[in-house]
């Protein structure tokens, strides 16, 4: 009888895919993929998406693999897929894309915090400050400070009624707000705040939103 | 069972303590009894205000450290009988000597016996600050018409929002006109929408309030004053009368032109 194969390659439309067994011992796995790699006669260099199934890996799991993939000069790992994460990340996950919704007014020295998107109904004032995960949106006057994207999120964006911050920052990217922006102190009325590809913070119309993040849209239903 | 009241505004100089003595003495004027409270230990001087400096025996620290009786400390005002009591604070110690537990139930003790316990509140957020604010019912927050008081205001009321009292209330102090209407201060509107609280009322500026204070005597005693009057439309406001928003030409125009404008009507 034949030892079950623990690595499949599979060709799929999209690139090579490396199919790792997910009952067998890690140990075994590790082994089995560094001598498939090795054995395979391909040419050049291709790029393959390491497939884990239900197998949970740590980080130093999964970078192990990808140096076993690695010994050969011929695949790059392009992606690691897998079927499972931690309850801890899941947890993370809905933390930050949950949106949270403070109703009031962020007066001077008040901080409001939140690990998602964070809607804040009423106004901010001068030295108030609003940090979020995610996005920040502003119904009332954003007058004071707001920090998007505090925990890496790039693509996060500030929208406010009335954009009128002192000092925007979007992830580690920070702008005061000089009258050097023009956009604004001509009309701060439904504007965004969003990081631009040139890594400045750039202003438009909130509208332009749908063209500029169109993913961060999670709206499912309608017609 | 009375209320009480604290004015406070977090920036210095904004008019608090002359807030305190002219609101007191207005709801006196009223028929109310009403007891003004220091609490700016150290650097008091609600008693200079109200011209009653050399009458002090005992103060606040006295009452709460249990060296006299609260009615010992308090110095009675001769010109409002019985209607006007001032506790000053004390100067020889500072903001440390008492706590907020201590001032709760001073207050509640003043409260029995007035209608009205008026608490003047240092400038600050500090102990001070705290010790102030913990007996009050309610608040009224000073400002000017000044960006700097503004923010302030705005700090303070954040802060007044987390306690356990009514919304704070707003007072618009030291208006100038001429100012205002170039568009050169911060208008009334400006301010309200910004601190997005009630407003109380506003009061003018006027150089007379520097003197009355010099002389110990509340500007509100003068009737005639368009800063007075502002005091006194404040105070019919707290007791409950709806009472419009003083006009800010009002001061300005003489007798003549007021009867013009019936006659125009």
């Amino acid at each position: 009888m034949s030892k079950k194969q623990l690595v499949y390659i599979k060709g799929t439309k999209d690139g090579l895919v490396l199919q790792l067994d997910d009952q067998c011992a890690y140990a075994e796995l590790v082994e089995e993929l560094k001598r498939k790699v090795s054995e395979e006669g391909i040419d050049g260099q291709a790029e393959v998406v390491l497939q884990l199934g239900n197998r949970y890996c740590t980080e130093e799991q999964v970078k192990e693999l990808i140096a076993s993939v690695h010994t050969t000069p011929h695949l790059r790992v392009s992606r690691v897929q897998s079927d499972v994460i931690s309850v801890e990340e899941s947890n993370l996950r809905v933390l930050e894309r949950q949106s949270e919704t403070f109703i009031g007014i962020v007066r001077s020295g008040q901080v409001v915090r939140a690990q998602g998107d964070l809607v804040v109904v009423g106004d901010v004032n001068p030295n108030g400050k609003i940090i979020a995960g995610g996005s920040i949106f502003v119904l009332g006057r954003l007058k004071g400070i707001a920090h998007a994207g505090a925990n890496g999120n790039k693509e996060a964006v500030i929208g406010a009624s009335w954009l009128e911050a002192t000092h925007l920052m979007i992830n580690e990217t920070l702008e005061i707000m000089t009258d050097e922006l023009t956009v604004l102190s001509e009309q701060p009325e439904m504007e965004c705040a969003y990081l631009h590809t040139n890594g400045f913070i750039a202003i438009d119309r909130l509208q332009e939103l749908r063209l500029l993040r169109p993913y961060l849209s999670t709206f499912k239903g309608g017609s | 069972m009375g209320e009480a009241i604290v004015i406070t505004s977090g920036k210095g100089g904004v008019g608090k303590t002359t807030t305190t003595a002219n609101l007191g003495t207005a709801l006196a004027l009223q028929g109310k009894k009403v007891c003004l409270v220091d609490t700016d230990i150290g650097l008091r001087n609600l008693d200079v205000v109200l011209g009653l400096e050399n009458r002090i025996i005992y103060d606040l620290v006295d009452v709460i450290e249990g060296r006299c009786k609260v009615h010992q400390a308090l110095v009675k005002d001769k010109r409002f009988d019985d209607k006007l009591f001032l506790l000053p604070a004390s100067q020889t110690t500072d903001k440390n000597a008492i706590n907020p537990e201590q001032m709760k139930i001073l207050i509640s003790e003043l409260k029995r016996d007035y209608d009205y316990v008026i608490i003047d509140c240092p400038a600050g957020i500090e102990q001070g600050y705290k010790n102030a604010v913990a007996g009050a019912d309610r608040a009224i927050v000073v400002t000017t018409p000044e960006i700097s008081a503004v923010r302030d205001a705005d700090r303070i009321i954040g802060l007044l929002e987390k306690e356990d009292i009514a919304p704070p209330k707003l007072i618009i102090n030291r208006i100038r006109q001429h100012l205002m209407k170039s568009g050169n201060a911060l208008d009334v509107n400006e301010i309200t929408s910004h601190l997005s609280i009630d407003l109380l009322g506003i009061i003018m500026d006027d150089e007379s309030v520097i003197t009355s204070s010099n002389n110990g005597e509340p500007i509100v005693m003068d009737p005639t004053n368009r800063a007075a009057l502002g005091y006194r439309n404040i105070a019919r406001r707290i007791l409950g009368e709806s009472v419009p928003l003083m006009s800010m030409d009002e001061g300005n125009k003489s007798i003549f032109s007021k009867i013009k404008l019936i006659f125009a009507k």
